[in-house]
């Protein structure tokens, strides 16, 4: 156990040290930023449209004034929690492959392997100091997201918000352990740690983009502009009597899109905090019935993921020459 | 009865259906300087590897401060110094903190104490909050002993530590070895290729040739058989095999 | 230069990492093909048990698709897979002189550098031909199958520009990738750095202008950028460098005709981003050739 923290405060040391992890996490942060921003300006542009259709309606003597567009200040935070998930990952990647690359190029590998130390202290004590980085990290995106939405989006944040979004970080911080963890054992596993880095981003490629933009492809209603069931003015309840007929098609849709990783983190984050209409303003047993099979599921593939990272990390593998 | 550091019996690594070495019968007596004179490939470094443990062996047993490099691997870890050739450090991290890590690595619990007195030993105080990126190729050899002795093994490997280092530092190196030798009564198990090397560190002498161990002596005994540093010369190349 | 650029295949060739990423880009664009076609049976369907049950008088939306409807989907793929594996394999080239410190060698023999440097481009560039040519085939193949006939002379025509249109993309990201090897030290960050750009292109500007969400950018189809308020402002800026949404507009001009936006002006932004970056690349300085790469 001691290995495996000596390993883990001297990987926080090399990551506070590295410039490009200042790089960026400060960018991914300030990206969360922008999109609260954006999203808050999005949502006055609207207002002022509707007050100024509503003067229109008023000044031609209508007295139906339509409902007003209704501000959920959690909502803001959809395209913070979209670059977590796609940019998130990618530089969770680079940090699970840097860690044991560093070590292979430098040639410091012989040092620490000619010590006295545990088997699984070494990736094990990596991947401990990966996870408080991250948590430290998916901590202060969510301030930041918290404050730019309080700010920016001039909302106040409940109590109840602030634990929707504790377990949207707590989401986020499993999902980029899954990064983290792969690529970290990949690393350990190729002679190549350069291959090993673009197998990775190979790998976040298809599994965060390719994905799940075939599992929107798929889906019939995303084939015409604007909708194909409002293209066919069909009602909402005859639209789910329709596809019940595509029961299988949509199936197999749902299955492409839970095997991502990316899909699930997506699904779960959007749930919590509201984003999807659906779960918006709803109890948390209500979510929690629906997403807990999704939770297990992003639980099991970060577990699997760390125990393939330490697997993966042997002392012949971690010790091949990277020709 | 004398005490051995090292022992190999039938000691034997393949890689693949080539052979790196043939079967190793060596003793090295605890307190000694034990100097293993090759040529580029003849399989120094896999017998350096393969006693450290960083290669398994395919074949034979060998034991280090008493403790077999495979059935005891841990054990024999806790026990040995290694400073690989063209060593690497952590260039970002100052000097202290790269032997914090490696002291701490091998059970120091409060390694600054320790960390002072070994830069002490080896004169090399006031670099300690400097980054290891910019020191010289023997500024980083003095790194790379610090970090081998730091938790005080018994048995120490060297393996080319002269490679690259300027008179000076070469001066430097090999004080350094022999103080350790005396004052602390370290078994040194250095790897080189330079018969100056051993003739003037080293109190025996092993050369190996093609991964076979031909010649396995005290230094006083070599000296005695070859007495002009010619003859020894002549004797290195006939014996090592001048492959080239 | 000829030898530089033959010099370049043979070492893409015989690197089989980046080889990952064309070979993700190729099958995917056969891929895609299918995944539309299944998708439009589907919808076929739907529209059929619609009609059926007596829910619509409206026509099918599908029946007017121009065949290459079908391709729309590769627009997003070179968007996403083939600008990285562009980048990589621009990357990858800078590398492996650094990496095995063979720079040295070469730039004592009596080359001049530039001639070297767009010799390394015009390799880059004729390796992404033969896989933008491979792939425009497989979706010549594929429509044909899938439309029941083959694809008649205005089609190919506009599948091969498209094809020209994303080998002048991919030429950019591939500059791209080669300036991060050449400027940037270590290995790590030399490929993360066109990855990050290109998600800044793909991703944050393109945002900035329309307050599309990031996985929206993920359509074939670009955004439109506002036309009034404080994004409007900012579009002004970003629009111009949203080099990935001006590929997206005037592919869906070639490929469907579409008459959205402004297809002209998107391809000078296309063919500029290009420019810029590969005449960045040849007017190199020779000190940034060498230099052993870290991690």
């Amino acid at each position: 156990m001691n290995s495996i923290s000596v390993f883990a405060g001297k990987e926080l040391l090399d990551l506070r040290r590295n410039k490009v992890m200042w790089v960026l996490t400060a960018s991914l942060a300030i990206a969360v930023l922008i999109s609260v921003v954006v999203a808050s300006l999005d949502f006055r542009t609207q207002m002022a449209a509707y007050d100024l259709y509503v003067n229109q309606l008023k000044a031609s003597g209508s007295t139906v004034i339509p409902a007003a567009p209704q501000l959920f200040p959690l909502q803001m935070l959809r395209g913070g929690f979209e670059y977590i998930e796609i940019i998130g990952a990618l530089f969770a990647v680079v940090v699970g492959y840097g860690t044991i690359a560093r070590e292979r190029f430098r040639g410091t590998m012989h040092l620490i392997l000619s010590r006295d130390i545990g088997r699984v202290s070494f990736a094990g004590g990596k991947l401990l100091g990966i996870g408080v980085f991250w948590a430290v990290i998916v901590g202060a995106i969510v301030a930041v997201a918290a404050v730019s939405v309080s700010v920016v989006g001039t909302a106040s944040l409940t109590g109840g918000d602030a634990f929707r979004l504790l377990i949207a970080g707590s989401v986020s911080w499993v999902y980029l352990m899954f990064w983290s963890a792969v690529a970290a054992g990949l690393t350990a596993l190729m002679r190549r740690p350069s291959s090993a880095l673009i197998l990775a981003l190979g790998l976040w490629l298809f599994v965060v983009l390719i994905v799940p933009q075939i599992g929107d492809t798929m889906d019939p209603d995303n084939q015409v502009p604007g909708g194909l069931f409002k293209a066919l003015a069909i009602q909402k309840s005859d639209e789910v009597a329709v596809l019940a007929h595509f029961s299988t098609f949509e199936s197999a849709r749902n299955a492409l899109e839970v095997t991502s990783v990316s899909k699930l983190f997506e699904r779960i984050a959007f749930a919590f905090v509201g984003i999807k209409d659906k779960y918006n303003q709803q109890g948390f047993a209500f979510i929690w019935y629906a997403m807990s099979r999704y939770t297990w599921s992003i639980l099991a593939m970060t577990v699997s993921a760390t125990v393939f990272s330490l697997v993966a990390s042997t002392r012949t593998n971690l010790l091949r020459k990277a020709s | 009865m004398t005490s051995f550091a090292i022992s190999t019996h039938g000691l034997t690594h393949r890689y693949g259906t080539k052979v790196a070495l043939k079967p190793l019968n060596l003793d090295v007596a605890t307190g000694e300087i034990f100097g293993l004179l090759g040529h580029n490939g003849a399989g120094k470094t896999t017998t350096v590897s393969l006693l450290t443990t960083l290669l398994r062996p395919t074949g034979g047993t060998a034991t280090v401060a008493g403790h077999d490099i495979v059935a005891d691997a841990r054990g024999a870890r806790s026990k040995i110094g290694y400073l690989p050739e063209n060593v690497q450090f952590y260039d970002d991290l100052t000097l202290a903190e790269n032997l914090r890590f490696f002291a701490k690595l091998s059970g120091i619990p409060k390694p600054d104490a320790r960390i002072a007195e070994v830069l002490g030993f080896l004169d090399f105080e006031g670099h300690d909050h400097e980054r290891v990126g910019a020191f010289s190729k023997g500024m980083r050899q003095r790194v790379g002993i610090a970090q081998a002795i730091l938790h005080r093994p018994p048995v120490l490997f060297l393996d080319e530590p002269t490679s690259g280092l300027d008179p000076e530092g070469v001066r430097t190196l090999r004080q350094s070895v022999v103080r350790l030798n005396a004052e602390w009564g370290t078994t040194i198990f250095m790897n080189t290729h330079l018969l100056a090397e051993v003739t003037r560190t080293c109190t025996s002498i092993g050369i190996v040739r093609q991964g076979e161990l031909v010649h396995h002596d005290s230094l006083a005994a070599t000296l005695g058989e070859y007495p002009t540093e010619q003859a020894l010369e002549s004797a290195y190349f006939d014996t090592a095999g001048s492959a080239a | 230069m000829g030898v530089v650029a033959r010099h370049e295949l043979l070492a893409s060739r015989r690197n089989r990492a980046p080889q990952l990423l064309v070979g993700m880009f190729v099958g995917m664009v056969a891929v895609s093909s299918f995944i539309g076609w299944l998708t439009q049976t589907t919808v076929s369907g739907i529209y059929g048990q619609v009609l059926a049950d007596g829910l619509t008088t409206q026509p099918n939306p599908f029946v007017d698709v121009v065949p290459l409807f079908f391709a729309r989907n590769t627009v997003i793929y070179v968007v996403m897979i083939g600008t990285l594996m562009a980048a990589a394999l621009g990357v990858q080239s800078a590398l492996r002189d650094r990496k095995a410190t063979v720079a040295d060698l070469v730039l004592t023999r009596p080359v001049p550098v530039r001639a070297l440097l767009a010799g390394r481009m015009i390799g880059l560039g004729a390796l992404l031909a033969v896989v933008i040519a491979v792939s425009s085939v497989i979706s010549w193949v594929s429509i044909s199958v899938i439309t029941g006939s083959a694809l008649g002379v205005d089609g190919s025509l506009r599948l091969a520009a498209f094809g020209l249109l994303t080998w002048l993309l991919l030429l950019g990201f591939a500059a791209l990738g080669v300036l991060g090897g050449l400027y940037v030290t270590r290995e790590t960050s030399a490929l993360l750095a066109p990855f990050v750009t290109w998600a800044v292109i793909a991703f944050v500007l393109p945002q900035l202008g329309t307050a599309a969400r990031p996985v929206s950018l993920l359509n074939p189809v670009a955004s439109v950028p506002q036309t009034s308020g404080v994004f409007h402002a900012v579009s002004y800026v970003t629009v111009p460098l949203s080099i990935t949404e001006h590929f997206k507009t005037t592919s869906s001009a070639i490929l469907e005709g579409s008459s959205g936006g402004f297809p002209l002006a998107s391809l000078a932004a296309v063919a500029a981003f290009t420019a810029v970056l590969v005449v960045a690349v040849v007017v190199t300085s020779p000190s940034r050739l060498s230099g052993e790469a870290g991690e």
